[in-house]
């Protein structure tokens, strides 16, 4: 089952270009990429304006890496969808795929979330 | 499958505005659900870009020099006030009309306002705020909205507004139907706004809301990650009450 947000982050956007009102533009990431991590939900914030995530992230090599999800959408929006806490938490494993910051390319937007089942839910982004 | 937020619950919606008493008035009651409505000429604005005048156009340069995208109101749980409040976060809004007022309920941010009666002796208002003092007529099945009072919006990239600003609205509800015949309700507010010491002449706003009575309110908190953060910052904890034992989750 694939749960979309993208239509209503990109309307949200849209709303807030002229004139923004409220939260920050995309423009701050690199919203081309789509970067694929496997690992373990570390921390979870549902929070608003941005919820916010860490993931135990193994490498090829073997070694653990914390990825930074340092924002994605409001959590209002996420429960909304269907995504919350009794659906992730920590300790889980998913897959999370993020587009970096242009000055941190070791901070990332949450685009997506893809849970073991297979469910994903879709932020911005193909 | 894919699932459209937008298209979440449209199946559901129940039309009409006549669940309370008031509607058995000569006036239309705008109580009940609403979400922004988002699409070509929900939300319109002229002219665009905004007329700032040439001091807030030398503020404008320096604020975008100095201010990244980082450095957002929003950010940090400033409201957007009026007039952006109106077609703001994409949440849920929820209004109750009463004869002598109507209070509008944002989930985006917790904002709320009140829109008082201009024949029901309205409050005064002392100090300047988000929201300003608002207060109405009907003129027909419109309401017509004036609001004054309001504190400086100093965002310059976000429709900035002195206290000098001033607000008029007109409040109706349209039914629309589509090709396939399916009738949807929107509140649209008309909006003025004129603000002689940033702007060349009046802005004017139309803005959307869509009645979605499928939708609900969910609490919009929005201050726990500047608390983490001053917390962090004094290197404090908070006690994990969680963690005790009891309550079945040994």
């Amino acid at each position: 089952m694939r749960l979309t947000l993208t239509a209503l982050l990109a309307a949200t956007f849209a709303a807030f270009a002229v004139p923004a009102t409220a939260h920050h533009s995309f423009a701050i990431y690199d919203m081309t990429q789509n970067i694929e991590f496997k690992g373990v939900v570390e921390t979870l914030k549902f929070r608003n304006p941005h919820m916010a995530m860490t993931l135990t992230h193994k490498k090829p090599d073997g070694t653990t890496e914390t990825i930074n999800f340092v924002e994605g959408a409001p959590a209002n929006m996420l429960v909304r969808m269907g995504l919350d806490p009794a659906v992730i938490a920590p300790g889980q494993e998913i897959t999370a795929i993020g587009a970096p910051r242009k000055d941190d390319p070791n901070s990332y937007f949450l685009k997506a979330i893809v849970l073991k089942d297979g469910t994903r839910f879709q932020s911005v982004g193909p | 499958m894919t699932i459209g937020f937008w298209r979440l619950g449209a199946a559901a919606l129940a039309f009409g505005f006549a669940g309370s008493a008031l509607a058995q008035q000569s006036h239309p009651d705008f109580s009940g659900l609403y979400f922004p409505a988002m699409g070509p000429g929900m939300r319109t604005q002229t002219p665009n870009p905004l007329p700032y005048n040439d001091a807030a156009k030398k503020l404008l340069a320096d604020y975008e020099k100095h201010f990244t995208l980082d450095d957002d109101p929003g950010r940090y749980c400033i409201w957007p006030g009026m007039p952006r409040a109106v077609w703001g976060a994409p949440f849920t809004v929820e209004i109750k009309q009463r004869p002598e007022d109507v209070s509008i309920y944002w989930e985006g941010y917790g904002m709320y306002r009140k829109i008082y009666m201009a024949d029901h002796n309205p409050p005064k208002q002392l100090v300047p705020s988000a929201m300003g003092h608002s207060v109405a007529h009907w003129d027909g099945d419109a309401l017509v909205v004036e609001t004054d009072k309001l504190k400086p919006y100093p965002y310059m990239t976000r429709m900035a507004t002195s206290s000098a600003a001033h607000v008029s609205e007109r409040l109706h509800v349209e039914q629309r139907t589509a090709a396939d015949g399916k009738t949807t309700k929107y509140l649209v507010d008309e909006i003025v706004l004129t603000d002689p010491k940033v702007y060349t002449e009046p802005v004017k706003i139309k803005a959307t809301l869509q009645f979605r009575p499928d939708l609900s309110l969910i609490e919009y908190t929005c201050t726990d990650t500047l608390w983490d953060d001053y917390l962090s910052q004094r290197g404090l904890t908070l006690p994990d009450l969680d963690a005790l034992p009891g309550g079945g989750k040994e």
